[in-house]
């Protein structure tokens, strides 16, 4: 299965290799990097779904008189300009920027699998015609589409997250039909289909299973991507609007104290660091582990 | 050697069969005129060389190039496969006509256990789960599979080429049907391996009295498996005879030349493939 016609997994493997430091690499084996990676990536998921619960403090809590106050006992990551808790404020945002950067990449994985599989088996005119505009959604730069989008729809995190769907679908269903028409003439589909095994079946028992791996490991890799890019439309304001503890927005929000507080965006672009990468790593991870190939007691 | 002797109305009855593909320098006539047929119970083999057609008319069977420009008739169990609906077609494959192809690995979806894709020809007509693994599990004992039980839940690459083969075989043979159509099913394993999945399959076919059209281009596995021989070459029957007959005298120079090229021990070494020799017993050849 072709996972090299993505660009991304080569580029993590050499952050990959940079990291664990060990020159020969044994493939399809959990290493110690890619456990702290499932690790940190976990606790992420788990962020998401109990973080607002774990913050100590109320994150939007406005105290005046603590404003910017360094990390310490009393404020561990310190506190922003309007005096409230960081940590709390991290540990409430990531469920905003997670769940907005799965939403965005489910709806462009559903919308991309649905529009490749077509392209790749629907016959010349279909595949041309989507292909192309495809292309069209391909030429035009993702995030100033999203930015017009979003600013057209109305300053929301949820008309940055519709906008961030709506451009970034056509790079999967790229992906989607040239993993399609890789396995669509396969023998084993054609085995299938002498079994009378009907169309719909076929696609979605036989060929998409068998396509899919390397767009898992795609949207793993996109992970970073996206919450990048969503952080980046919070942070120029036509994403999570300003009280709100997304991370993007919160370093946004700290760009005047930034030099006296370096805590204030510190840690919100920490945060989004080490998940960016956890996530990389995940993919990275995953890539090795479902190619057919690479399977321990394979016998190809 | 046969159970069934030839009588009554052919399973399978080919007529004047052709089959050619639209290209750009017009149509590509690959069959030229086919008559075969093949009774209930009755193992036939089709042999000729690359090129000759012969897959191109299995296929033609089950209809599995939609780009092919057909000609002639088709009569599976007095049905005109030629003329059916997809629809109708579909429940032809698998459940009255089998058909098992060259690569075992190939054949297999790579990322479903054994025991589902062995079970879906039953699964997608509605037998239950439970029943569906029994029967597949019996099956594959059947198949000299050790441990069924346990094999069921494992992937294809987790088996060697002659179990793959056996799996592919139990795959098309599950739903019962009366004719199974084996392409060349022998030709990516070894010989010892191939032997036994010729022998299987021919102890299926003679359990269940179902017929087996056998193609091949090796001359060799043919003697021991198949009673009636059919030589086909450049999209045309060239002979059609006894198997004893066809090996003892053949009658065509084709045929000649095909024995000529099988191996055998016992030859002078240095001797060529293809030049005049003494015709084979069925016992050597395999």
């Amino acid at each position: 299965m072709s996972t090299t016609t993505t660009p991304a997994p080569a580029r993590s493997a050499g952050l990959r290799a940079l990291l664990s430091r060990t020159g020969g690499e044994r493939r399809g084996h959990t290493t110690v990097v890619d456990r702290i990676a499932l690790g940190t990536a976990g606790l992420m998921v788990l962020l998401a779904l109990a973080g607002p619960y774990l913050a100590p403090l109320d994150p939007y809590a406005v105290n005046l008189p603590a404003a910017l106050t360094p990390p310490g006992a009393e404020h561990w990551l310190g506190t922003d300009a309007n005096g409230r808790d960081i940590l709390s404020r991290i540990l409430a945002g990531g469920r905003t920027t997670l769940l907005a950067t799965v939403a965005v990449i489910a709806a462009a994985t559903v919308i991309g699998t649905v529009i490749g599989t077509a392209a790749a088996l629907g016959g010349r005119i279909v595949d041309e015609v989507l292909m192309r505009i495809c292309d069209v959604g391909l030429s035009l730069p993702a995030i100033v589409v999203a930015l017009g989008l979003a600013a057209a729809m109305g300053p929301s995190l949820q008309s940055a997250v519709i906008a961030l769907a709506a451009t970034w679908w056509p790079g999967y269903a790229r992906l989607v039909r040239t993993l399609v028409r890789e396995v669509r003439d396969a023998e084993f589909v054609e085995s299938a289909r002498v079994l009378g095994v009907s169309r719909t079946r076929l696609v979605l028992r036989h060929v998409l299973p068998n396509s899919l791996s390397a767009l898992y490991v795609q949207t793993t890799l996109d992970v970073s991507a996206v919450m990048l890019v969503i952080s980046g439309l919070s942070f120029v304001g036509v994403g999570a609007q300003v009280p709100a503890s997304e991370w993007g927005a919160m370093i946004a929000a700290s760009r005047d104290t930034a030099v006296t507080a370096w805590w204030t965006v510190l840690f919100p672009g920490l945060a989004i660091a080490i998940t960016a990468i956890a996530f990389n790593l995940v993919g990275d991870w995953l890539r090795v582990r479902t190619d057919p190939t690479l399977r321990t007691g394979g016998r190809r | 050697m046969s159970a069934h002797p030839t009588q009554g109305s052919p399973l399978l009855d080919i007529r004047g069969l052709t089959v050619s593909y639209p290209t750009p320098q017009g149509p590509a006539q690959v069959v030229r005129g086919v008559d075969l047929a093949v009774a209930p119970g009755e193992r036939v083999a089709l042999v000729g060389e690359s090129g000759s057609g012969k897959s191109v008319t299995a296929r033609s069977v089950l209809r599995l190039d939609p780009d092919a420009r057909t000609g002639g008739r088709i009569l599976l169990e007095g049905e005109d496969v030629l003329e059916m609906t997809p629809r109708e077609v579909r429940r032809v494959r698998g459940a009255r006509a089998g058909l098992v192809f060259q690569d075992p690995l190939a054949s297999l979806n790579p990322v479903k256990t054994v025991g589902w894709q062995i079970t879906q020809p039953l699964r997608i007509r509605g037998v239950g789960r439970r029943e569906a693994r029994r029967r597949a599990v019996d099956l594959l004992g059947r198949l000299g599979v050790a441990d069924p039980d346990r094999r069921f839940d494992d992937h294809p690459h987790q088996f060697s080429g002659g179990m793959r083969q056996r799996v592919v075989i139990a795959i098309a043979v599950i739903a019962e049907p009366r004719l199974l159509i084996a392409d060349e099913p022998t030709t990516a394993l070894d010989v010892r391996v191939q032997a036994q999945v010729l022998e299987l399959m021919e102890d299926l076919a003679r359990e269940r009295g179902m017929a087996v059209l056998l193609i091949t281009h090796d001359l060799g596995i043919v003697a021991g498996f198949a009673r009636r021989v059919a030589v086909m070459r450049h999209g045309l029957i060239v002979e059609e005879a006894d198997v004893d007959r066809l090996y003892a005298s053949p009658s065509h120079p084709y045929t000649r030349s095909l024995l000529d090229a099988v191996p055998r021990i016992g030859d002078a070494p240095g001797r060529r493939l293809g030049a005049p020799v003494p015709a084979t017993t069925e016992g050597e050849a395999l």
